[in-house]
């Protein structure tokens, strides 16, 4: 089922994260245009000066025009901090007068603004933003270009971006963060709702408190709440099921034994009275089947009655009368060493997984046999074992014995083989675990039921 | 003695009117709760034996109407109830409503003799001072015994715990239900001397054929007289 499943959280973000990187983006170029254009400017505008102090540097007559640079001023025009600054004066037939020689003119596709031509290109390897400008070499016009690398420019359009993406990355890390941590409180509730849960025994169907839960999952809680409920009613509709069926099939039962034991009350002829003897086992045998299968039917998770706190010592004591009666019947000697063993527990399933024990232990004793039913604590956990000395189960079988309708090969008696499945669906049920081993002396077999948390 | 049988499954209750006949008992037999009430107006039965899972009117309602009734001089009517659920509750709430016993379906005959036997027994001590028990017999307001029909010398709390045991015949009865019943005669008494107390009885009883068994590790169980 978790292979179908989505995080809610990587769904959430898998949403988010491309709209805010879509608007990052956005952002960016939003603040950045706007910024770098006046900056541009300001930085040609450097440029143009120093174009036309150059200007002002242009001598000459009818010989050629030259520029008259002192050094030391050709020395503060060509300082800068970051970058290298070029220029080349043209003089007006196009003829080289001084300068950088080969710093690349004007594209010719680009115009004049403000009677300047702002322009990028490369020089000596290196991409240049230079403007070209108006010059007068006498009456004549010639131009004057002065260029600069694009050190300090890239820097400052660096810093604009920076200065407007910091902000934006931190708004989204923020997003990110407050998805992540916000989806997994906002389902906390979600998941104590899914401890409690897991954390109920199979049988317990009470409705899942709604308090506490958020509004969304109120719909879910209620769904569950009905489930749970519709699943009680039928655990309760099959427990009412059960006990008409026990009627129904207890009283013809009752009957049937009631007249075969009246005819077997009267002088028969020896075959007649076998026959009836065979009749009036089956019929206790059945009677016996039937109260089996009604217990372990109950014995299913969900049809569990609910747990109380009960003492399997007082439990014994209430049953020990029914259960000395079974033992005379059959000449077995059985005996009590009961001390207090408080469990949580469904009584009738307990009291019928002690009756299996105590049936069985009875009817696998020899006549005179020894059978001792005993309840008590041991390493603070309640315990109900049930020892004899009768023939005992090999330690192969001990396992086996355990399973439904298994019954050791060569086995006398008429079991059905439930018995101490039952007992096993029943302390399972209980989170208790079963034990066999022998019984004192080596002798007979000892089946000791322990449960948990004494 | 006359019983009432109460249960709406014919081949039972016929059997159950069989065997109780046999028992030399007058048995009247109904299916219906309702019946089962006007009967137990009209006149006094020694006992009741009714079944809860009765159509309409259910064993339940009969034993609180005949509880409700106004109290007969001879004490209320014993009520032995047949049941075919095991369900706990069902147990208690019969018992709270004043059964004097339960059987679960199916039952063994002799269990069922046995039992109303004993329930008889009760309801005459309850009435009598005499109590029998084969060739015992103990007379409750003279406080003397007899054992076939020669004085019997009891200790006043030999003759105590006999008494207990006699209340509960075929029923096993723990040591600390005998102490407490004895508790009044005095200072603490621990399980040993109970212990003594039957033997002691025992060794004035058995060569009459009155036996009581030891049920190990829990108490006592007085046996039904089955003849020397």
């Amino acid at each position: 089922m978790s292979v179908a499943a989505r995080s809610l959280r990587a769904h959430l973000l898998r949403m988010l994260l491309p709209p805010i990187a879509a608007l990052l983006v956005l952002g960016a170029l939003v603040a950045y245009y706007p910024s770098i254009e006046p900056a541009t400017t300001a930085y040609d505008q450097g440029l143009i000066d120093v174009g036309i102090s150059l200007g002002t540097y242009i001598r000459g007559g009818d010989d050629g025009y030259r520029l008259e640079l002192p050094v030391a001023v050709d020395q503060v025009l060509r300082r800068d901090s970051y970058d290298n600054v070029y220029y080349r004066v043209v003089g007006p037939k196009g003829e080289e007068i001084a300068g950088d020689e080969g710093l690349p003119g004007p594209p010719a596709d680009v115009g004049p603004r403000d009677g300047f031509i702002p322009y990028d290109t490369a020089y000596k390897g290196q991409k240049v933003r230079a403007v070209a400008l108006p010059a007068k070499c006498g009456p004549a016009p010639c131009s004057v270009l002065v260029a600069e690398t694009t050190v300090k420019r890239r820097r400052m359009a660096r810093d604009i971006l920076f200065s407007s993406l910091l902000p934006e990355m931190m708004i989204a890390v923020a997003t990110v963060l407050i998805v992540w941590f916000g989806v997994k409180r906002g389902l906390g509730p979600l998941a104590k709702l899914s401890d409690e849960i897991k954390a109920r025994s199979p049988g317990d169907l009470r409705p899942i408190p709604a308090a506490g839960t958020p509004e969304e999952t109120q719909p879910l809680v209620s769904a569950l709440n009905g489930l749970l409920d519709e699943v009680a009613q039928a655990s309760r509709n099959q427990q009412r099921f059960l006990a008409n069926a026990a009627h129904q099939l207890r009283t013809p039962l009752a009957g049937l034994q009631a007249h075969t034991e009246l005819a077997l009350a009267k002088p028969l002829p020896a075959e007649v009275r076998a026959e009836l003897e065979q009749v009036h086992q089956a019929t206790i045998r059945t009677a016996r089947l039937a109260n089996q299968l009604l217990a372990l039917a109950r014995a299913e998770p969900g049809a569990r009655g609910n747990a109380a706190e009960l003492n399997l010592k007082t439990l014994a004591e209430g049953e020990a009368d029914a259960w000395v009666h079974q033992a005379l019947a059959r000449d077995v000697d059985l005996g009590f060493e009961l001390d207090w063993a408080p469990v949580q527990g469904d009584a009738f399933l307990l009291r019928e997984a002690a009756a299996n024990l105590v049936h069985n232990a009875i009817e696998y004793s020899q006549r005179g046999g020894h059978v001792t039913v005993r309840t008590g604590r041991r390493d603070g956990h309640a315990f109900l074992e049930v020892e004899d000395d009768g023939p005992g189960i090999p330690p192969q079988e001990r396992e086996r014995v355990l399973e439904r309708f298994y019954r050791v090969p060569g086995t006398a008696g008429t079991g059905s083989g439930l018995g101490l499945a039952i007992v096993r669906e029943i302390a399972a049920g209980h989170g208790a675990n079963i034990v066999i081993t022998e019984g004192a002396g080596n002798k007979g077999c000892r089946l000791a039921i322990t449960f948990p948390h004494g | 003695m006359r019983l009432l049988i109460v249960e709406d499954d014919a081949p039972l209750a016929s059997g159950l009117r069989r065997i109780l006949e046999a028992e030399g008992h007058a048995v009247d037999v109904t299916s219906r709760g309702e019946q089962a009430v006007l009967a137990a107006a009209q006149e006094r039965f020694d006992l009741v034996i009714l079944d809860i899972g009765l159509p309409q009117m259910d064993g339940f309602e009969v034993l609180r109407r005949l509880r409700a009734g106004s109290p007969d001089k001879n004490g209320p009517m014993p009520v032995l109830v047949l049941t075919a659920r095991d369900a706990v509750d069902d147990r208690v709430r019969g018992l709270d409503l004043g059964a004097d016993d339960y059987m679960v379906k199916p039952f063994a005959m002799p269990e069922l003799t046995a039992r109303v036997r004993a329930l008889l027994r009760r309801s005459q001590a309850h009435g009598g001072p005499r109590i029998v028990h084969g060739p015992l017999t103990l007379d409750t307001v003279a406080r003397r015994a007899f054992l076939k029909n020669e004085p019997l010398e009891l200790a006043a709390r030999e003759w105590a715990v006999l008494e207990v045991l006699l209340g509960k015949v075929e029923k096993i009865v723990s040591k600390e239900a005998i102490i407490q019943a004895v508790a009044g005669w005095g200072d603490d008494l621990s399980p040993n001397a109970i212990e003594v107390y039957v033997s002691r009885l025992r060794s004035k009883l058995e060569p009459a054929g009155v036996k009581i068994r030891t049920v190990r590790g829990f108490g006592y169980m007085l046996e039904e007289y089955k003849g020397n």
